[in-house]
């Protein structure tokens, strides 16, 4: 075997190589772009924003930049009541979302009426945008910039929204990422009988705009895509996450109590040794009640992150 | 060192046998002083066969593992039939229903996704609905109370809409043929152009010099 | 080894490069199954360590994953192809300096690294967990470096042929270059959806089957023949395994996403790809255990044979789960189940480890001319790794059916945890066992280098009598 063969060898190498990613990684992306957005993945991607995972506009994963997610009850520019809508409310800095920005994915129908009707080019980040999805009559979902079409103002809309009203469920999906629930949480119902217990599988149009999608793969807990349905009880996932054996004794997820911050609501400061070692009394049976879960602060990281779970619908 | 790197020939061999050794080494074309030309064992052809064929049989769709609406329409149609009705309870009216619908190549699914008649009551108005649709029944599947459209992303009907079922066969199948075909050809041909088994070099284990 | 980093090309002694990354990889081992093991305890016991954000198992278990991957096995395959490539080539390394700032940096970049993941910078994706700016550095100065000294070496050969062991490493080299940069492209270029996850999977699955796999056979066809002294069994048959891993094993990456809506027909493709994979299995494991014949007494006697063959048999049960795990009709049952775990650690650990190991022992000895300080804590190291690798591959195989079953017969999920909670004490306990297993592997090697006996010119370290 002299060089030419190697030289043949490593053009087959090529071929070879060439061939395996023509058909594993080209022939799959015209389905997968063929796809249109769906109403879920049109309503993810504008409550999750562009990017949950590492981005420079958010390096350390803190929630930087991130849209809220809004329910309005009254008009943000006549006050008048109004029939209860969500709205997206992107501040004025804040990366729009894939759909956004590249409207080819939302491919199709959904591109088309979001670019004419809902007038999505027309969003720019120095002034910030608040979308809306809409359906037509026939039913064919697409974003509108209501900036655009009926000049709601970011600052307007949080304003009509009220704190009560806002979740911060992309700032929280930045913490799903960054604690890593995703490693034992799974975002992906499994076949059959796991669809009874967890909830509908996702269709292919559910993702558009989506990242990262941190379906999971290793799954120590219950799947969470639609947790938000499942459970709704604010209280019950506060207790949770601040020690998840007060609500299960035999969980065996971490205690994320210090997404609380240094101070509860109140502004107080929170003693975390003194209720360690109080539930450690109440563990060892010396106390009968264990002691009060601190109610989170406004701004606080556990309040983005039970927004999100709750979003999970 | 005791490994020299511009020497690596040098080990507890003579000079006469590390120089033959060198000679070997920079001249054969096989690839190196460790190497032997053995013919591809029989065994390992015959293995590599059944992998194939292993391959195929074992990822063809043999059984589904979803409950799809079809599966359970059956129930829902016999669940008006005057001897469902005249039952005493549900558990007696389940057990009509399921004798009922016995015999047909569903059994085997049925038995694993066993319903009560609350679960049928829950989604009797959406498989009549489907029903009346004339849609083909196991393109959704039952997930709970609700019947949702499968999210399986098979073959396409000559309507352009997707089947949304395992398929039997499909374009992926296809390119797997084509493609094992292109890979075991070159396989022969390269290992057919390989010296004969014969060749030197031959390092030993019992074949013949 | 710093010191050599500007040394003259010509002043650094032959080998240095091989033994830096030789050390890195052991102590990257160490830290590795250390993390691993806290995490473990982590699962086991929940309430052990808690309330700090940076020793959370959610901050931990990627540092774990990435400080065995990138560190301890990608290490130790740096340093077989740093001692190997050349010695097949009959000739020295392409650049000794080369190959010590390429561990140095390495180094570097995989602390750096590390940390920005233990503070939660993460891509959120798994295997590809580095945030962009730690792949680029990974392809620029550990990858690239790495197949430039792999490539010149083998092209500066004075041998005719090449040996199958450096159509690998030429080959791998340059595959991880490939799969770090198109799998990574999500990152760059911001892709979204089904094709982010699509791609995530595409970069988890090749940087497992066209680096670990293919690097961790061809050391098993380079410590076999040479400690044994047979000649490797056919040339025939190494042709098919490796071109049967460049087809085979580069394609099946969507069974890993078997209950997403990806197409049916890439399922499908997959699928029998995947379970092609077994194509290259049987093709390296008859070839390693045919060019054993008449040498079976070094699998008791000799400890770098006895890790490889003990890698190799592992690679039986291996590609039967691999091959058939990932069928539809298996699939479903144990998808994200610690059945997968296992699997994971029969690879990596199993696997893969001990024919690194078997590697990174026979090469320091050769290149420091130090023959194994002992022979005892060798064997106490093969021992510890291999119970607590089969503790840890059997409890969480059961663990895993025990979650399938809890998944089809639709148990209230908190009834699963608390049936897996024995496999979880069970996995810890394995782990511990393997950490400890790998302090006593570095004091043994540190002491080799210290105060092992002297290996005589013209002799390899096997052909000396272990003296402790």
């Amino acid at each position: 075997m002299n060089f030419r063969e190697y030289k043949i060898g490593a053009r087959f190498f090529a071929l070879a190589l060439g061939g395996s990613m023509t058909i594993t990684l080209l022939m799959p992306s015209f389905d997968i772009n063929n796809v249109s957005a769906t109403e879920v993945a049109m309503d993810k991607q504008l409550w999750a924003g562009a990017e949950s995972g590492f981005n420079l506009d958010d390096p350390f994963l803190l929630g930087w930049h991130k849209p809220l997610k809004v329910l309005l009850k009254t008009d943000p520019k006549t006050g008048q009541p109004m029939e209860p809508t969500y709205a997206y409310v992107y501040e004025k800095g804040t990366t729009f979302p894939g759909g956004v920005l590249h409207p080819d994915n939302l491919g199709g129908i959904a591109k088309q009426l979001s670019i004419e009707k809902g007038r999505i080019k027309e969003a720019s980040k120095n002034v910030g945008a608040v979308f809306l999805v809409k359906a037509d009559e026939q039913k064919h979902y697409y974003i509108e910039n209501a900036t655009a079409t009926m000049g709601w103002t970011p600052e307007a809309v949080e304003k009509a929204a009220g704190d009560e009203n806002t979740l911060h469920a992309a700032a929280g999906k930045t913490l799903f990422v960054r604690e890593g629930c995703w490693w034992c949480h799974t975002l992906l119902p499994e076949q059959t009988q796991d669809w009874q217990v967890f909830g509908a599988p996702p269709m292919l149009g559910d993702f558009n705009g989506e990242s990262p999608t941190a379906f999971g793969s290793d799954r120590k807990a219950p799947d969470l895509l639609h947790v938000g349905s499942r459970n709704a009880s604010k209280e019950w996932m506060m207790l949770h996450f601040f020690n998840p054996r007060l609500v299960q004794p035999h969980s065996i997820m971490p205690r994320f109590d210090y997404l609380w911050g240094p101070v509860d609501a109140n502004g107080k400061k929170i003693d975390f040794p003194k209720w360690r070692a109080e539930y450690n009394e109440y563990r060892e049976g010396k106390r009968i009640t264990p002691p009060e879960v601190p109610m989170y602060a406004r701004n606080s990281e556990i309040r983005s992150l039970i927004d999100f779970v709750l979003t999970l619908k | 060192m005791s490994w020299r790197f511009d020497a690596p020939l040098v080990t507890l061999s003579d000079d006469a046998t590390t120089k033959k050794n060198e000679t070997l080494w920079e001249t054969e074309m096989l690839g190196g002083l460790t190497e032997d030309n053995n013919p591809v064992p029989a065994p390992v052809v015959w293995l590599v066969f059944l992998t194939v064929m292993t391959a195929f049989c074992v990822t063809f769709p043999l059984w589904g593992q979803r409950p799809t609406a079809a599966l359970y329409a059956p129930y829902v149609n016999s669940m008006d039939k005057p001897e469902v009705l005249a039952a005493k309870d549900d558990a007696e009216a389940m057990q009509r229903i399921v004798a009922m619908n016995k015999g047909t190549s569903n059994d085997a699914l049925l038995e694993r996704h066993p319903l009560t008649m609350d679960d049928l009551r829950l989604i009797k108005d959406q498989v009549k609905a489907l029903e009346a649709k004339h849609v083909d029944l196991r393109d959704y599947t039952v997930v709970g109370d609700h019947v949702v459209i499968a999210n399986f992303e098979g073959n396409y009907r000559p309507d352009g809409t997707r089947i949304r079922q395992q398929p039997w066969w499909d374009k992926g199948y296809t390119i797997d043929v084509f493609y094992l075909s292109y890979f075991f050809l070159a396989v022969f041909l390269m290992i057919k152009r390989l010296p004969p088994t014969a060749w030197q070099p031959r390092h030993g284990h019992g074949a013949s010099h | 080894m710093l010191k050599y980093l500007m040394a003259k090309n010509e002043d650094i002694p032959p080998g240095s490069a091989a033994v830096y990354f030789g050390f890195s990889a052991i102590t990257w081992f160490v830290i590795g199954t250390g993390l691993g093991a806290f995490n473990a305890a982590k699962l086991a016991f929940p309430d052990f360590v808690t309330g700090l954000e940076f020793l959370s198992f959610g901050h931990m278990r990627q540092v774990h994953v990435h400080a065995v991957i990138f560190g301890w096995i990608s290490m130790a395959f740096g340093m077989a192809m740093m001692y190997i490539t050349p010695a097949l080539g009959n000739t020295r390394l392409w650049s000794e300096k080369l190959g010590i700032w390429n561990a140095f940096l390495w180094n570097v970049g995989l602390s750096l690294g590390l940390t920005v993941l233990w503070f939660g910078m993460t891509s959120g994706r798994e295997y590809s967990d580095f945030p962009w700016f730690i792949d680029l550095y990974i392809v620029a100065f550990i990858a690239v470096p790495l197949g430039i000294n792999v490539w010149m070496t083998i092209i500066h050969r004075r041998t005719q042929g090449i040996y199958t062991t450096n159509w690998f490493f030429g080959a791998a080299t340059f595959m991880l270059i490939i799969v770090f940069i198109v799998g990574n492209l999500p990152e760059y270029f911001h892709l979204t959806g089904l094709t982010e996850a699509y791609l995530t999977w595409w970069f988890a699955h090749n940087v497992l089957g066209l680096w670990i796999t293919p690097v961790a056979a061809a050391i098993a066809y380079y410590t076999i023949p040479k400690v044994t002294g047979n000649p490797l069994y056919s040339h025939r048959i190494g042709h098919l395994h490796f071109w049967s891993v460049v087809v085979f094993y580069s394609t099946p990456a969507a069974h890993h996403l078997m209950s997403a809506p990806l197409p049916e027909w890439l399922k499908s493709f997959a699928s029998v790809e995947g379970v092609l994979i077994l194509v290259p299995a049987i093709a390296f494991v008859s070839n390693i255990l045919l060019t054993m014949q008449g040498k079976w007494n070094m699998f008791v006697e000799n400890l770098e044979v006895r890790f490889t063959v003990t890698g190799c048999l592992m690679a039986i049960p291996l590609n039967m789960q691999g091959g058939f795990q990932q069928t539809r009709a298996i699939n479903w049952y144990i998808h994200g189940t610690g059945w997968i775990v296992a699997h994971a650690h029969l690879a990596l650990l199993g696997f893969s480890t001990f024919l690194e190991a078997a590697a990174v022992y026979l090469g320091l000895q050769t290149i420091m001319k130090r023959k194994l300080y002992s022979l005892t804590l060798g064997n106490i190291h093969f021992w510890l790794l291999l119970i607590g690798f089969t503790t840890y591959w059997v409890s969480m195989t059961i663990a895993g059916l025990i979650q399938g079953a809890g998944k089809i017969y639709e148990v209230p999920y908190i009834d699963v945890v608390i049936a897996e909670h024995p496999y979880m004490i069970a996995r810890w306990i394995g782990g511990s066992l393997v950490f400890t297993g790998n302090c006593i592997w570095l004091y043994n090697m540190w002491m080799t280098a210290r105060a092992g006996t002297v290996v005589p010119e013209g002799r390899m370290p096997h052909e000396l009598a272990y003296e402790r």
